[in-house]
């Protein structure tokens, strides 16, 4: 409850929140995060997720016991140790200073005696860095939970491979799948992301897609990205159409003072297109076409085609 | 026109970004209007979530509709269905586990009209006494610190090279997991193990490899020695259940040699998870290559800092004496008395004599465990009585006929293998549970000796290196955060090579000599 009694009022702010597990991939996310997030209207929270402990999978002997006796020892709770190299890195590349004010709070979870933990740092300016170890039952529901505390602007968390079957997707959905399907904000699957090469949008001249060219256009401001834009026709037939999409999505951003770098018109099968022209580009960004779980199991969906097939890293927008 | 690569002036750049905000950006009004569209989802969401729920209540009404094969009765087939969806709930976990163990409980009252203060009564054994009271002094013992102790004379003996500690931690973690169970050790190795890892280095980068070897020392150690005693694992309490249950007749002299006690049982399976010993170290070894060689620092400061304790003091005395005393009712009583009242005859010590608050050992215990494994043994019963576990062992055994598994080696290597596959997919104890009564009547019906097959189904149950949830000590040991489950696979796969082999050449080579 503190939780969202303290988040309440930050609702307009600029949130981001980036998920930390150790790895290169969580820290150039937690970089890509620095360059969003530079501003004093924005907040970072680096978030690692810590499995429930639970006596099931451990013969019946709660984990928690082996969790108390490693306190006893001094020994830190898994995770801390990366939150706190994230925060090091943030004051390295200038986004917080050490003098920030700090403020500890540990919020009780039922079945883990140890709870969610919480470093807030807050900057005169109202600027927050918030370092939080949250423990959920898997990682993908920790960080949609995090979310419901919120709310966030932007989820960023990093993918550790692409290509997934339809089997193993149904069996057991991997993390940044499960978070970019149920999380209500926009997600960012970073893979081997590279901040320096702008944002490829992609647009089909809906309702849905203009709204993304937008929404991005912002997103792109804030890291002072360049923005391209990239409408795929199925045959030679749909290539004008596809033209004007690219068009009107230029003159849009035009109107709100954004210049687009470059303009995209491809034909052939639009996943495989926009794949290749990924590797060029820092993100490739594709609307979410609001189906649910089910519905995009059975009738497909481009955005999320993308995400899987994609080498680099995918941001889907709502 | 506003070009995004050119930097302006924070002020300005925030300026323009509140503009472009207002313009295309979600406001928090539109977001709280996104929860209500989650919670318009949350139906779906939930079902998604669910999926292998609805997909094994499915399958279960599905094969209670199939037409009943001729030989199978229908009471057989409806364990035989319950057995289905249990394992599929076991595996792929959409529920709570205990939850299971709650359907199963109803179903064999409703599906197989038992009464039920009989399904209650089927509830406790020996066996799940026994799994109770291990618990209850695990949680009794990991709280005694006899860790620093532990640690002290592991350093002293081991020197400070790091082949050495590792091998160390794995005789030591393999000895006492022997006796205490595997979770109990990696509850207490485990803050060794990382503290000679952080002594080493600060930055986990540094010490990945080291980390690696110095923790799937204690897990594989303990996992390697769960099956040497009846108290190292739930497992091997369960068979012992089984064999009791399925073979023995109080009035066949010949049935007695069913009646497995603890010494018998050590027997069998101690020497094995001896010779596995040394492999445990060399192939961690050669799989990380740790980065440091010598520890002399870490290991200096890690005395230093178990010093800090002094000496034994009388309560640690005294749980070091109850622990043995309990060691010494398994061995030589646990034929008259039963090693469950054994078991809690140790655990009511710890409590009476002050060491242990009950309070702990209610929080420490996982008591869903204990109602699992006292339904799946349920269920296991059923499968026997109503005929089930026969006819599915039967049906096997045509499977493995043409591929000459049928008999002798190849059917062990075949029990071996689907123990090893299931045992990676769920917890080692439910899958004995689950196999148990099928590879029991599987020996009946190709004529090999039950307990072969059994002591084969239980020891390979502990080959679950390939995964985080395989084990009870991987599991406690991922906690640490140091290791990928990626790891688990690297090594994992090797260790069950290893450990296949040894207990391959056991049962053809050193069992027979105990006049199996």
């Amino acid at each position: 409850m503190d939780d969202v009694v303290e988040t309440k009022p930050r609702e307009d702010r600029f949130r981001i929140l980036v998920c930390i597990d150790g790895s290169d991939e969580s820290y150039q996310c937690l970089r890509y995060a620095a360059k969003l997030g530079g501003g004093v209207d924005a907040d970072i929270v680096l978030l690692y997720v810590r499995p429930l402990d639970q006596g099931l999978r451990s013969g019946g002997l709660e984990v928690s016991v082996a969790r108390e006796n490693m306190l006893k020892w001094g020994l830190e709770l898994p995770g801390i140790k990366y939150l706190k190299k994230g925060r090091d890195i943030l004051i390295e590349m200038g986004i917080m200073g050490d003098d920030w004010d700090e403020k500890s709070t540990n919020t009780s979870v039922e079945g883990d005696p140890l709870g969610d933990n919480k470093i807030e740092y807050i900057e005169e300016t109202g600027k927050e860095v918030v370092l939080k170890l949250k423990v959920a039952a898997d990682v993908a529901t920790g960080i949609l939970e995090q979310w419901g505390l919120g709310p966030y602007d932007i989820i960023i968390l990093g993918s550790s491979g692409r290509r997934r079957g339809i089997a193993k997707s149904l069996w057991d959905p991997a993390v940044a799948e499960k978070v970019a399907t149920h999380a209500p904000c926009s997600v960012l699957v970073a893979r081997e992301l590279d901040v320096g090469h702008g944002h490829l949008i992609c647009t089909d001249g809906s309702d849905i897609s203009m709204d993304t060219v937008r929404k991005d256009a912002y997103l792109a401001s804030r890291c002072e990205c360049p923005v391209s834009l990239i409408s795929v026709a199925l045959d030679h037939e749909g290539e004008a159409d596809a033209r004007r999409h690219v068009e009107e999505a230029e003159k849009e951003l035009a109107s709100i003072g954004i210049e687009v770098q470059e303009t995209i018109v491809k034909i052939g099968n639009p996943v495989d297109q926009i794949v290749e022209a990924g590797p060029d580009y820092s993100v490739i960004v594709v609307s979410d076409t609001s189906k649910t779980g089910l519905q995009r199991f059975f009738q497909g969906s481009i955005a999320y085609k993308v995400m899987q097939e994609s080498f680099t890293s995918v941001m889907i927008v709502r | 026109m506003f070009r995004p690569r050119i930097s302006l002036d924070p002020a300005a750049k925030l300026l323009r970004l509140h503009q472009l905000r207002d313009k295309t950006w979600i406001k928090p009004a539109n977001l709280r209007q996104g929860v209500v569209v989650v919670g318009r989802q949350l139906n779906l969401i939930y079902f998604w979530e669910k999926k292998w729920f609805f997909i094994a209540m499915a399958i279960g009404v599905l094969m209670l509709n199939l037409p009943l094969p001729d030989d199978l009765s229908q009471g057989a087939m409806a364990v035989l269905t319950m057995s289905v969806v249990a394992t599929i709930l076991f595996i792929t976990e959409p529920v709570p586990l205990p939850t299971v163990a709650l359907m199963i409980i109803i179903a064999e009252v409703i599906l197989l009209g038992l009464d039920s203060t009989q399904v209650a009564k089927t509830l406790m054994t020996d066996s799940v006494l026994f799994i109770m009271g291990s618990l209850m002094l695990a949680v009794a013992v990991v709280k005694q610190k006899l860790d620093k102790r532990i640690a002290w004379l592991l350093v002293r003996i081991t020197g400070t090279k790091t082949s050495r500690i590792c091998f160390g931690i794995s005789v030591t973690s393999g000895i006492l997991a022997s006796f205490i169970g595997e979770h109990t050790v990696a509850a207490m190795m485990l803050p060794v193990g990382i503290t000679l890892i952080t002594l080493t280095s600060d930055d986990p980068r540094k010490v990945r490899n080291l980390a690696a070897v110095i923790l799937f020392s204690i897990a594989y150690g303990a996992s390697v020695a769960g099956i040497g005693t009846p108290s190292g694992g739930a497992r091997n309490a369960i068979m012992i259940g089984y064999w009791k249950e399925f073979f023995y007749n109080p009035t066949d002299p010949e049935s007695y040699h069913f009646l497995v006690d603890y010494m018998k049982w050590m027997m069998y399976a101690y020497p094995m998870f001896l010779v596995q010993l040394p492999f445990v170290t060399l192939i961690l070894l050669m799989t990380f290559r740790p980065e440091y060689r010598d520890l002399s620092r870490a290991v200096v400061k890690l005395r230093a800092q178990v010093e800090e304790e002094g000496p034994m003091k009388r309560g640690d005395w005294m749980a070091i004496f109850l622990f043995f005393l309990t060691l010494i009712g398994w061995i030589f009583w646990s034929g008259d008395y039963g090693m469950g009242t054994i078991a809690i005859l140790g655990a009511a010590g710890f409590l009476v004599t002050g060491l242990v608050r009950w309070d702990d050992i209610n929080s420490g215990v996982n008591w869903g465990v204990v109602l699992l494994y006292a339904a799946a043994i349920s269920l296991g019963v059923e499968m026997k009585v109503s005929g089930a576990a026969q006819w599915v062992a039967a049906h096997f055994m045509t499977l493995l006929t043409p591929l000459g598994a049928d008999q002798g080696f190849g059917l062990w290597a075949a029990v071996s293998l689907l123990t090893t596959f299931v045992t990676n997919t769920m917890s080692n104890g439910a899958a004995v549970a689950v196999l148990g009564p099928i590879v029991l009547k599987l020996a009946v019906v190709a004529n090999e000796s039950p307990i072969v097959i059994g002591f084969i189904t239980a020891i390979s149950s502990a080959f679950a290196y390939l995964t985080v949830v395989g084990t009870p000590a991987c599991t406690i040991v991922y906690a640490s955060g140091y290791l990928k489950t990626t790891d688990f696979l690297t090594v994992g796969w090797k260790m069950v090579l290893m450990s296949t082999i040894i207990m391959l050449l056991a049962a053809s080579v050193y069992w027979p000599l105990l006049g199996v």
